[in-house]
């Protein structure tokens, strides 16, 4: 404490005298007892000394202020140090040497500012550490950070532990990293793995974790995410593994069945892409839509289409080859197979249940069996040809010498001559040749031990009936003509009760006795249509020198073989009872037809009923009887004497009951049925 | 014969005609759909007025014979035994039955709402088109013949069957446990085809030796007075005569005269009443396998189709020609012209 300068003091101690004798004065004049006055002054000290001892007092204090605040920055500033690990900067010992209590102060104060500076500054450092350690390790394990463990611990500012936190940090920038790579590499691989198979890579991406697919956020990389990446990957590979297997079937399917059908190389081409990879390994298989669903599909439907193409494919062979087959046999007139068998196999083709290579193959065996067949039966058919042949011949011949113009001198008469000349040497060949025909056709069985069936018929039976039916003819003829004899009687006795007859025409009725020819041999069969049946139809059409318009003209061809009678027609035998029908009597051109009992009938037109059925309408044509003299038609007159005709009554009627004859559609469906 | 034969083509030619003979064939009773039967085993349904082929239907065999239900389903006889129903529209198709051999014709009789078919299984079924399942739920019932039948026609509740061996049964569809009469066709030859007159007072028969008769129902004498036959269809040449089947008679629904087709390839048409023949068109390139009029009959239906009564032999194409038919007026006065030649077989 300084004392104040001596002037002032000089000041104070004169204002002080000065105010001492102002106030003795004041006490003089007062009159103050000096007991009073010695009171005053004794106040006045006192108060005086009160005032010494405040002044004092507060000194005091602002003293004990300042070691206060020493010892407490100092306090704090080695706080400070040792948290920052730092060595004391300020000790009290080197400070007692700095003077005054001030002085220590502002000296120590600046030190603490900037101890306090620095460790801000490290606590600064620090958060910013944890605070990137916390986010690093948040990024890693999301549900694993410890809050508790990244706090600030004040108390370790160290460089030290700073430089450990750092090193922490470097760790885990290091594994994040790490992860992120592994990351991105499970990401191309499952970019790979989308691109081949087809699937939405983006899309896959956000089902595993949304950052994945998002350029902005930096991608997750925690323990969950790469499981899911690895599963996912793990589970496209198993799918591509699986459609490459898939695919690869499809393919060499797809490539056997090419091979199969010859497909054009145009077609096979369009599947370049699927059959490169036939033979490829997984790790080849690397373009993108190379095994997508939409490829599978369509390849699938592809190989289904090609499968369906082979089915059809193979009927169509097998019909093919069917047909083949029929055609032989037909040639060689052996009964194809009922048609059930066909459809039968048709419908096995169709539903896989047989294969069809082995019908085929049944169908092949098939063939070559019956061209051995053929072989071996050539020469009998060739035969049969012959008979058939002679049998024409001999059913034109009989037409011929019906035809009463045949000697009159027309275009072709001779050549007709020449071919009746030929023919009747054929005709009397015809046994000579049956029975070649039937040692031929027996020693055949007996090598074979089978029938021979031409159409389905014992060829050996038709070659009996056949000679059976001639023999009968032969008879039948006999008979006949005895019995013109009687009827020449009869004439004449109807001559006398009826009047005159027109002349009989000898010639016609002598020789015209139905000398019907076996026809055709009589086939069980009603399928059969011969040609030559046509051509008897046809020869019989001019035979008549009619001189009239007659009901009893010719039928036109095909009225001739429908229930006809009474005209010299070849009747159409389809049926083998019509060998009886043959003997049925054609009638003589131009003969009245009289009634069984010779009766001079009214025209009923209900006669028919006493005959049995149409066999006998010759009989029936009552209308015709010129003795009745009623028929409007116009009737010729050169009749033939009915002897005959009375003859092939009551033989008709002796006749037992037969079969009518067919309708055009029955004949046409029977043509239908045998093509 | 100098016949007036009237100019002019056959009719219009539909398109589209079978590929093989045509068995029958038929106009609708309600418009101008024709319904046509053929042997290469189709049923074909035409618009005869637009010449459109409406649908085929094909079969396992020969079509025999068609009728229509109404237009817009019908009926097939079939060579395979079996009796169809068709609907048109959708194609759809059902069995209704079957016999034991071709059903040769079908009929549907709009009186008892029955098909009767006739077979040559000598049998005639009668069926119930709306008989539900199974084929024979709709058979009605059988009854024999005695013989193949060959032709059926209906009129009213009257049914005449015509079989091989020149029978012919009466029927009253209302009672078909007994034929009402058993005859015998007056012709001395195979019946190819009997119709019944729309008025119903009898039928008209045909054989295949050229003729035609003419029968009534009615047995009393003066009724079969009436009757008679006639020759038709003949060609005479130097002094013979050529005779042929006469396949097909079809009566014109409003004026009862009629239309013959035989297999000379002229169709001829006929007065019944005054026994007088009105014309004969232009000879078709073959013969004449079926008739039909249409409803109005101003349209008569033509099948030139060859009916293999020579057998197999090569012949024409198959053709259907729609002409139309004379009106009255000029009916009568093609009468007036025409000389008639009319031969009364008694």
């Amino acid at each position: 404490m300084a004392c104040p300068s001596n002037d002032q003091l000089l000041q104070l101690e004169t204002t002080c005298g000065s105010l001492l004798y102002e106030l003795q004065i004041i006490w003089d004049e007062v009159g103050e007892s000096d007991t009073e006055r010695d009171k005053m002054l004794l106040e006045l000290e006192q108060e005086c000394l009160e005032v010494y001892r405040r002044k004092v007092d507060q000194a005091n204090r602002c003293r004990a202020q300042l070691r206060r605040a020493i010892a407490d920055s100092e306090a704090e500033l080695a706080a400070i140090c040792s948290a920052m690990g730092e060595p004391p900067v300020h000790t009290r010992q080197s400070n007692q040497r700095a003077g005054s209590l001030k002085e220590e102060l502002e000296s120590i104060t600046p030190q603490l500012e900037e101890m306090r500076k620095k460790k801000v500054e490290r606590l600064n450092q620090f958060i910013e550490v944890i605070e990137q350690i916390r986010k690093i390790s948040l990024e890693i394990m999301p549900s694993g950070c410890n809050p508790l463990k990244l706090a600030v611990d004040e108390s370790d500012l160290s460089t030290r532990r700073l430089e450990d936190l750092y090193r922490q940090l470097e760790l885990l920038q290091k594994e994040k990293s790490d992860r992120l790579k592994q990351v991105m590499d499970h990401l191309s691989s499952l970019n790979a793995l989308c691109s081949v198979l087809g699937v939405d890579f983006k899309e896959t991406l956000r089902e595993i974790h949304p950052s994945l697919d998002d350029a902005e956020v930096s991608k997750c990389v925690s323990n969950a995410t790469i499981e899911r990446l690895a599963t996912a990957i793990g589970r496209l590979r198993e799918i591509k593994i699986e459609r490459m297997k898939k695919l690869q079937d499809l393919a060499s399917t797809m490539l056997e069945l090419w091979n199969l059908m010859d497909t054009p190389i145009e077609e096979q081409q369009l599947f370049q892409n699927v059959t490169c990879n036939i033979a490829a390994s997984e790790q080849e298989i690397t373009e993108a839509n190379t095994l997508s669903v939409d490829l599978l599909n369509y390849v699938e439907a592809e190989v289904l289409r090609l499968e369906h193409l082979k089915v059809r494919k193979m009927k169509e062979l097998v019909l093919k080859k069917k047909t083949e087959l029929e055609e032989l046999q037909r040639r060689v007139h052996l009964v194809a197979e009922a048609e059930n068998q066909e459809e039968f196999a048709i419908s096995a083709i169709e539903s896989g249940a047989i294969d069809a290579t082995l019908i085929l193959e049944q169908i092949e065996f098939q063939i070559a069996t019956v061209k051995e067949e053929a072989f071996s039966r050539k020469d009998i058919l060739e035969r049969v040809e012959k008979w058939f042949g002679a049998c024409q011949e001999e059913a034109w011949l009989e037409e011929y010498n019906r035809d009463e113009n045949r000697y009159n001198a027309g275009r072709g008469a001779h050549l007709s001559l020449k071919r009746a000349e030929k023919a009747r040497a054929l005709v009397n060949k015809i046994p000579a040749i049956v029975e070649t025909l039937a040692a031929k056709i027996t020693q055949w069985e007996k090598e074979r031990g089978i029938e021979f069936t031409y159409d389905g018929v014992h060829l050996l039976s038709m070659l009996e009936e056949y000679t059976i039916v001639r023999q009968e003819k032969e008879h039948e003829r006999k008979r006949q003509r005895d019995q013109k004899r009687l009827q020449g009687q009869l004439i004449a006795e109807q001559e006398a009760l009826y009047g005159s007859k027109p002349s009989p025409s000898k010639s016609q009725s002598a020789k015209k006795i139905p000398r019907t020819s076996a026809g055709c041999p009589s086939r069980r069969l009603s399928g059969a249509t011969q040609p030559l049946k046509l051509d008897q139809l046809h020869s019989a059409k001019p035979v008549r020198s009619a001189k009239k318009t007659d009901d009893l003209g010719i039928l036109s061809p095909g009225a001739k073989g429908a229930d006809i009678a009474g005209l010299p027609v070849k009747k159409l035998t389809y049926n083998a009872m019509t060998t009886h029908q043959e003997v049925g009597m054609p009638r003589k051109p131009f003969a009245p037809i009289l009634p069984v009992n010779n009766m001079p009938s009214t025209p009923s037109k209900h006669i028919v009923s006493t005959f049995e059925e149409n066999k006998s309408p010759n009989v029936m044509l009552t209308p015709k009887n010129p003795m009745a003299a009623q028929a409007p038609m116009q009737v010729a007159n050169t009749p033939v004497p009915p002897t005959c005709l009375f003859d092939q009554a009551v033989a008709k009627v002796v006749a037992p009951a037969e079969q009518t004859e067919d309708s055009f559609e029955e004949r046409r469906l029977a043509f239908y049925l045998s093509r | 014969m100098s016949a007036a034969t009237l100019p002019a083509t056959g009719g219009r030619e539909l398109s589209n005609p079978p590929s093989d003979g045509i068995s029958n064939l038929r106009f609708s009773n309600h418009s101008d759909l024709l319904l046509v039967s053929s042997w290469d085993r189709s049923l074909r349904l035409y618009d005869a007025g637009a010449d459109a082929l409406k649908g085929e239907f094909a079969h396992a065999g020969p079509v025999l014979d068609c009728c229509f239900h109404d237009d817009s389903s019908g009926f097939s006889a079939c060579s395979d035994h079996m009796v169809r129903r068709f609907v048109f529209g959708s194609g759809k198709e059902d069995i209704l039955g079957r016999h034991d051999a071709p059903v040769r014709c079908v009929e549907y009789s709009y009186a008892t709402g029955q098909v009767i078919t006739g077979s040559w299984d000598k049998t005639l079924k009668c069926w119930d088109p709306r008989g539900a399942s199974g084929p024979d739920h709709a058979l009605v019932g059988t009854y024999p013949q005695p013989e193949r039948v060959y032709s059926l026609s209906l009129v009213g509740h009257r049914l005449v069957v015509a079989t091989a061996g020149r029978h012919v049964n009466v029927y009253d569809l209302r009672n078909m446990s007994q034929p009402e009469q058993r005859r015998e066709s007056s012709l001395k030859y195979q019946t190819r085809c009997v119709r019944c007159y729309p008025n119903g007072t009898g039928f008209a028969l045909s054989s295949v030796e050229g003729r035609v008769a003419m029968e009534f129902f009615d047995l009393s004498e003066a009724a079969q007075a009436k009757k008679y036959a006639f020759k038709c269809h003949r060609k005479s040449e130097a002094g013979r005569d050529t005779v042929y089947p006469v396949n097909a008679i079809a009566f014109h629904p409003i004026y009862g005269t009629f239309a013959t087709g035989g297999c000379d390839g002229y169709v001829n048409v006929w007065d019944g009443n005054n026994k007088k023949r009105l014309y004969q068109y232009s000879k078709y390139p073959t013969s004449i396998a079926a008739l039909s009029f249409s409803r109005d009959g101003r349209q008569l239906a033509v099948a030139s189709s060859y009916t293999f009564e020579e057998g197999d032999i090569s012949h024409e194409p198959d053709t259907i020609f729609v002409r139309n038919f004379a009106g009255r007026t000029q009916l009568r006065s093609s009468c007036l012209l025409l000389r008639f030649r009319f031969v009364l077989d008694v």
